[in-house]
């Protein structure tokens, strides 16, 4: 008998060999994700924005962030950060539309991350009030290794695709094909592996910054 | 017999006598426990949310051949390939095969305790193929030579002070000051390369998603996705216990999961991983390959432990555990150690070899009561002590628990704690009027039986047999 066989028949017989009806399966499924607020936490606050970056600057999460009006600021407001951090005007842009499409004069831009990037610009597809975290779909405009490889990871997020809750995120996928990774990324990097402190820049970012363009009814 | 006993207790002994070990323990489990609490202050939700998460495991162990076929179904639909394996050897043996196949000279490993669990690790060295750990703490425990001591926290026995030295020797540039940021930052240039160069990326899973085959992973450094971007073959290792539904089940299960490993409300990354690379992806390995692994966990489900498949793997259990604050992980000789170590370790290595490790416990109740998914680990713990009883293996047991019960009882704060249980537990070992195999009866040997504890304190018993050592 194969390995495969042997393990099914195994929880069959452990289980009791009762028959499974599907469907039955799927009610029981559905009921267990019944009455959420039940069982996750609150928002930060009422705003759907305000709680996400609430959730995004929290200690906890120890991320930067602010607000733009409109996308086209955004080159202007990473050339801020850059001169916060005393760093180049040298970034490796994630070939996606909208941010290629903007005004980066005085830029020099890439595509291709190195394994030593000190700037990363990227652009989420959602943001998820309840953990502020930003999530992002492997795919022909978002190379993955770009979330990870940069020292400084800026990210734009639109106000109009921040989420209240990880469930709003599933369900908004629902029945959709996968893309090979979604990732959800919640602050920079860290470690709390030496003695249990906690240190950013483990592996991935240290620096995550978070810009949020427009209002959650702007369709900007 | 008596070897295992023995080097359980030698174990013990020596884990008592190292002076940096009981520091470098309570300096992560101290902020474990500390931030946990913080973090149900701040989720009121917990009580309900963990009734809910249990339901959710107990639904999927129910119906779990049914859930298995769906996500065979679904992952090969999503161009994956699913092997199963009915062993820990028969689990490394296709991933060293898979390793080979595809002309693997260097692996990077993202940590998995199911990788620990089938003994990967060795089998990958066996093999002959270079093993890179990326998770900084299997980092550490790689150079180090040594085993994980913690599931969340493998190198949770070593201060800072000893990863300095092994970094110092060790890493091509290490660091120069003596910070931890400093050593995590040497860290991160030795492995830097290694992620790109590698040939093949192995991780784990903490949930597998029936309805789409997608496999999750949580890890707060990000190596686990620097470690399964780059390489041409990504292959995942993950017990039969690890599915849920969807991934509403799964988010469901991650809150609790989180909050209880480290009190974060989630991991800096969170990442589903569903199939090889997509037309278009600008990276991403071509080769997705998902072995599932049975390894004792049917036999859980046939013999009454079908509680203990619940478990997600937070550690919440030992870092709340009087005995593991005080031995630390390598004593439990198992993968699993603590609490869930105790009961799982005897499914994994034999009962004869392992009896000890249902002892090495004063029955607070404490991990049960902080366990995310209820699982009560105190009555499985008494399973196993009764079975060895039945079983005929008492007397090493017994030799055993006076290893535990003096330590336990030379420390005077855990010894207090301990009292009142103390003569709770003797009640329970007590059989028509005579105490047998009460771990801490150390003179056992010379005393055989002792009356049941009504007259004398558990303090004048353990005086007298210390008189008789
Ligand atoms: S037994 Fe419970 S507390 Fe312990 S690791 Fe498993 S889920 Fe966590």
């Amino acid at each position: 008998m194969s390995a495969r066989e042997t393990i099914l028949d195994a929880v069959r017989s452990g289980l009791g060999n009762t028959a499974v009806d599907p469907a039955a399966v799927r009610r029981d499924a559905d009921a267990l994700l019944q009455d959420l607020p039940s069982i996750r936490p609150a928002l930060l606050a009422d705003g759907l924005v305000d709680a996400f970056i609430a959730r995004v600057t929290s200690p906890k999460v120890a991320a930067t962030a602010e607000r733009i009006a409109s996308a086209s600021e955004l080159p202007a407001a990473v050339g801020r950060y850059l001169e916060a951090f005393g760093l180049p005007a040298v970034v490796a842009l994630q070939p996606a539309a909208p941010l290629q499409d903007l005004d980066w004069s005085g830029f020099e831009l890439h595509d291709k991350v190195a394994p030593d990037e000190m700037i990363a610009i990227g652009v989420a597809r959602w943001g998820i009030a309840e953990t502020g975290s930003l999530v992002f779909h492997s795919g022909a405009d978002t190379p993955i290794l770009a979330n990870f490889l940069p020292l400084h990871h800026l990210v734009m997020v639109r106000a109009d695709t921040i989420l209240p809750f990880l469930d709003d995120y599933a369900a908004a996928t629902a029945g959709q094909r996968p893309p090979r990774n979604v990732n959800i990324v919640t602050g920079a990097s860290g470690t709390t592996d030496i003695e249990g402190s906690l240190v950013l820049g483990a592996h991935g970012p240290r620096f995550l910054h978070v810009v949020i363009v427009g209002t959650p009814d702007s369709s900007e | 017999m008596q070897e295992a006993t023995l080097s359980f207790k030698a174990r013990a002994k020596e884990a008592l006598a190292d002076p940096t070990l009981k520091i470098a323990i309570d300096r992560t489990t101290g902020t474990a426990e500390r931030k946990r609490a913080v973090a149900m202050t701040q989720f009121p939700q917990f009580e309900a949310a963990r009734e809910r998460g249990k339901r959710i495991k107990d639904h999927v162990i129910a119906n779990l051949d049914h859930y298995l076929l769906e996500f065979e179904r679904n992952a090969i639909a999503s161009g994956a390939k699913v092997h199963w394996a009915r062993t820990a050897e028969e689990a490394s043996q296709i991933v060293v095969r898979l390793c080979k196949e595809a002309g693997a000279k260097r692996v990077t490993r993202v940590k998995s305790m199911l990788g620990e669990e089938i003994g990967l690790p060795h089998a990958l060295d066996e093999a002959g193929i270079e093993r890179v750990e990326t998770d900084l703490a299997e980092h550490i425990v790689q150079l180090g030579g040594d085993r994980p001591s913690h599931i969340v926290w493998p190198s949770m026995h070593r201060t800072r002070e000893q990863v300095s030295e092994m970094f110092k020797r060790l890493h091509r540039a290490p660091h120069q000051e003596e910070t931890i940021e400093a050593m995590v930052d040497s860290a991160r240039r030795e492995l830097r390369d290694k992620f790109l160069t590698a040939d093949v990326s192995i991780s784990g899973a903490n949930f597998l998603l029936a309805d789409t085959g997608a496999t999750c992973t949580v890890t707060n450094e990000g190596n686990a996705e620097l470690t399964t971007t780059p390489p041409r073959v990504h292959i995942v290792t993950a017990g039969i216990e690890k599915l849920v539904p969807s991934m509403g089940h799964a988010i469901a299960m991650l809150r609790l999961l989180v909050r209880s490993a480290t009190g974060a409300d989630v991991t800096q990354y969170t990442t589903f991983h569903c199939g090889p690379k997509q037309t278009g992806d600008r990276d991403g390995p071509e080769e997705f390959h998902i072995v599932l692994v049975d390894n004792g966990r049917t036999r859980m489900l046939r013999e009454g432990m079908k509680d203990m498949l619940r478990c997600i793997r937070c550690g919440a259990c030992m870092n709340h555990c009087v005995v593991f604050r005080q031995l630390g992980g390598h004593v439990y000789g198992g993968t699993y150690p603590g609490p869930m170590g105790a009961v799982l370790t005897p499914v994994f290595d034999g009962l004869e070899s392992s009896r000890d490790l249902p002892h090495a416990c004063t029955m607070n109740g404490k991990c049960q009561e902080v366990c995310p998914v209820a699982i009560p680990l105190p009555t499985l713990l008494r399973g196993w002590r009764d079975r060895s009883w039945r079983e005929g293996l008492e007397p090493a047991t017994v030799r055993f628990g006076l290893g535990i019960h003096t330590f336990v009882a030379s420390r005077p704060r855990l010894y207090r704690l301990g009292t009142a249980i103390a003569i709770r537990v003797m009640r329970l070992f007590s059989r028509g009027g005579l105490v047998k195999g009460m771990p801490g009866l150390g003179a056992w040997t010379a005393y055989r039986e002792f009356p049941a504890p009504a007259k004398r304190t558990f303090m004048e018993m353990y005086k007298d047999q210390e008189k008789g050592q």
